[in-house]
């Protein structure tokens, strides 16, 4: 810059301002990079191209024997309805908590509720409500023997029921919260939320009763703001594995768990059938994503002219009171997975149908936490190392945005949320084989960087609000008192950031503590995370083992949670006692 | 219900609203139809939780008591949806998502189609806003979206109607005007109403009584 001219610009400025310019092109290459490279190492064996089984040549063989699979139709199917069906049961439970506690207390108190699980990973979930709903599970127990009359467990479908009514209850019971929580801070935007609470208002003042008034005045403004969520979740659902492996039948599985099958083989030609079958993963996720697109459009085409016909209510009391009972019910279903939980991993003898344990252990407790140390060191040495790059990319990205004083494209910004989008089964294997390519043997370095591709996009979107909405005019101040952008990012925006980077992180660390697919194909299962020590206890081992497991896998972010919470109390009590010095 | 022959009214008797048991105003008034009440006074002296305690949406933090009677039914403890109370705010608050027609169809009885179409078509040339049903919200100008707020509210057949500062973001030819056309519906529609404001020529142009509130005195030093 010119001002070179005046004062020479110290070294540490210069470099300063060039970190932060190339920072930006960093962070797309960074989620960029993995993800092309990784559908373009699928869509090469696919077509029949795997050097290292000395096969150079395209052909569609792949394909052909991925269609003559047993089952494969099945596949397809529990794929797709699981994920449509989940994603509608979330967005549609999602509404209806709304528009019964838009203008009620119990609205913050429902999301305190549901926020925990929110960070639980999906494979935790999964073996929650597996305890839950299997014959010898929670509810047998508690309407036995008094209502069913059993005095053993029945055999009854649930779970692993072939057609995906379990995987559809994971999938929108951790759905739920994910949509609940983010249509809930969208709308929390200060100008947006007393825009909106206005117009509810108003469409009471007009004899509107309360959910009708939130249908047709609230609403259609705040759909678009949740339609990335719904995307995600839906783009996750139709390509999830932990939740279709614990809780989805096995003959046949879901597609995407086929896959993950058919790469793990022994027989490596069945790669190449796995790479077809991971483009078709692709096409159903699309579908899927287009499904939901029509759904909306005759939506939209039907209830149109409704939103004016003046009707103020269609049953509101009879809904409101529905609603209420459902809310708890949901609620007490949750609390009852979890505390089913807590019970299996202290239980000693058990019989069918008592709801509590004979006996209270420790032994399952004891004997985890010798065998889990080596797994927990790796979850927080990955979660960690990816945290961290995520959180410096993001903030020296943002820095770059108020330095140009122009938000990133539009293009960019959709590019963030692209590992959310593609299927992670769709390119991880392909990016599997291509370390394997490039005889990349850093094993910790590729899973950290995996990770990173899951962790940077939440790490972003929490970020990136409350950077831009900084107030411009403490860095001006800033700089008209002579401080350089780097002091100012490190003096100034920096330490008012310090709760928004601490959540950050929390958020980044769960979302690494969860990651199953990464961590087993990247590593090649030579590196253990708690995570993937869970899924893989959940099927064969003990119920008491597998319950401790699962709750150390819940146990990880909620002391990251708590150590976040505990550092801002102490903040806010330091700021008190310095204000009663002065 | 209301029988025909009386003329309608609002009326608050014995009100005081508290907060946090500190008592902020006290109220005893009739408003006949088609006369304005006008309410003045500093920011923080209650103006406008009087008026979401009429319409019934009093904050956290407050207690009220005594009654509010429409036309003579005590609407008290009724729901804010059952009250019949129209509102006027200093925005507009047309819906985005809904075009100019169809703002006003939304605050419309139930009822034919056709008929509720004309009506609208109607009423928007009566304010000169003639052949803009279809257009969005925000293409119009600030005025024009005042009036289709002035119409939304009257369509809806309220049965009093509240004006919290709702001339205060218009410029003061507009204001003159819009404030003209709101008081002579008011009159036409024989409507008793409360207007909020802390501008003098709102009070004066509305020719009614006015009220002046103090503001609290302060709970800390």
């Amino acid at each position: 810059m010119s001002n070179s001219l005046v004062t020479k610009t110290p070294l540490s400025d210069r470099l300063f301002n060039a970190i932060v310019k190339i920072s930006p092109k960093v962070l797309m290459a960074i989620l960029i990079l993995p993800v092309l490279g990784g559908l373009f190492g699928v869509i090469l064996p696919a077509f029949g191209w795997l050097p290292a089984l000395d096969k150079t040549q395209f052909n569609v063989h792949g394909f052909q024997q991925l269609i003559q699979t047993p089952g494969i139709a099945q596949m397809i199917g529990l794929s797709f309805f699981t994920s449509i069906v989940s994603g509608l049961l979330a967005f549609i439970i999602t509404l209806l908590l709304l528009a019964t506690y838009f203008d009620s207390p119990w609205l913050p108190r429902i999301q305190r509720l549901l926020g925990p699980i929110l960070v639980i990973p999906h494979a935790a979930a999964a073996i929650a409500i597996a305890f839950l709903i299997t014959p010898s599970g929670m509810f047998a127990r508690l309407l036995s023997p008094w209502l069913t009359g059993w005095q053993n467990p029945i055999d009854w479908l649930l779970p692993h029921d072939p057609y995906g009514i379990s995987i559809i209850m994971g999938l929108t019971l951790k759905e739920l919260p994910f949509l609940l929580l983010m249509t809930l801070s969208a709308i929390a935007q200060p100008a947006l939320n007393i825009k909106l609470r206005a117009q509810y208002r108003l469409a009471l003042s007009l004899g509107y009763y309360p959910m009708t008034a939130f249908f047709k005045a609230v609403l259609p403004n705040i759909y678009p703001l949740m339609r990335l969520p719904i995307l995600a979740i839906l783009a996750y659902a139709s390509a999830s594995v932990e939740m279709p492996l614990i809780l989805g039948p096995n003959a046949p599985p879901t597609l995407a768990v086929a896959i993950m099958n058919w790469f793990h083989d022994v027989d490596l030609s069945l790669r190449i059938k796995a790479s077809a079958g991971a483009l078709l993963q692709l096409l159903i996720t699309m579908s899927v994503l287009i499904t939901w697109w029509l759904l909306e459009k005759i939506t939209l085409a039907i209830t149109c002219k409704s939103l004016s016909n003046g009707k103020r209510t269609y049953g509101d009391a009879f809904w409101a009171k529905i609603i209420n009972f459902f809310t708890v019910l949901l609620i007490s279903f949750i609390t009852l997975a979890l505390l089913g939980m807590v019970f299996w991993s202290f239980a000693g003898y058990w019989q069918f149908p008592l709801a509590l344990p004979e006996q209270w252990v420790l032994v399952h407790w004891q004997s985890a936490l010798l065998q889990v140390q080596t797994p927990i060191i790796n979850s927080l040495s990955i979660g960690l190392v990816a945290t961290s790059i995520a959180i410096i990319l993001t903030l020296l990205t943002l820095e770059f945005e108020k330095q140009n004083g122009a938000l990133l494209s539009n293009y960019s910004s959709l590019i963030i949320y692209l590992p959310l989008m593609i299927p992670s089964i769709a390119f991880l294997f392909g990016l599997v084989w291509l370390q394997e390519a490039l005889h990349s043997k850093a094993i910790f370095m590729n899973v950290a960087l995996a990770h990173l591709l899951f962790v940077l996009p939440y790490v972003f979107l929490s970020l990136a609000s409350s950077y831009r909405r900084l107030d411009p005019r403490y860095a001006q101040v800033a700089a008209s008192l002579g401080a350089s952008p780097f002091k100012i990012f490190l003096q100034v925006s920096l330490p008012q950031l310090l709760m928004p980077i601490m959540m950050a992180s929390a958020l980044g660390l769960a979302i690494s503590f969860s990651q199953y697919l990464p961590t087993l194909l990247v590593g090649g299962g030579r590196l253990n995370t708690v995570t993937t020590e869970a899924v893989s206890l959940a099927n064969g081992a003990s119920r008491r083992t597998s319950a401790v497991y699962a709750l150390i896998q819940m146990l990880l972010p909620a002391i990251a949670f708590s150590m976040i919470w505990l550092v801002s109390t102490l903040q806010n009590r330091q700021k008190k006692n310095t204000k009663v010095n002065l | 219900m209301s029988r025909s022959f009386e003329t309608s009214s609002l009326q608050i008797e014995n009100l005081t609203i508290l907060r946090e048991k500190t008592a902020l105003l006290s109220l005893n008034e009739t408003i006949k139809g088609g006369e304005v009440l006008t309410i003045m006074g500093p920011s923080g002296s209650g103006k406008s939780t009087l008026l979401n305690w009429l319409t019934g949406m009093l904050p956290k933090g407050f207690q009220a008591e005594g009654n509010v009677y429409l036309n003579s039914v005590n609407i008290t403890q009724t729901a804010s949806y059952q009250r019949h109370i129209g509102l006027l705010y200093q925005d507009a608050l047309l819906f985005p998502h809904l075009s100019v027609a169809d703002n006003i169809a939304f605050a419309m009885p139930k009822g034919d189609k056709k008929a509720r179409a004309r009506k609208i078509s109607f009423a928007l040339a009566e304010v000169g806003l003639a052949g803009l049903d279809n257009r969005h919200p925000d293409s119009l100008s600030g005025g024009q979206q005042a009036r289709v707020a002035l119409l939304r509210v009257l369509l809806s057949q309220p049965k009093a109607i509240l004006l919290d500062e709702a001339f205060s973001k218009l410029d003061s030819q507009l204001r003159q005007e819009t404030r003209q056309l709101v008081f002579e519906q008011i009159k036409q529609h024989q409507l008793p109403a409360i207007m909020v404001t802390h501008d003098e020529s709102d009070a004066i142009a509305a020719n009614g009584k006015v009220i002046h509130l103090s503001a609290t005195p302060e709970q800390h030093n």
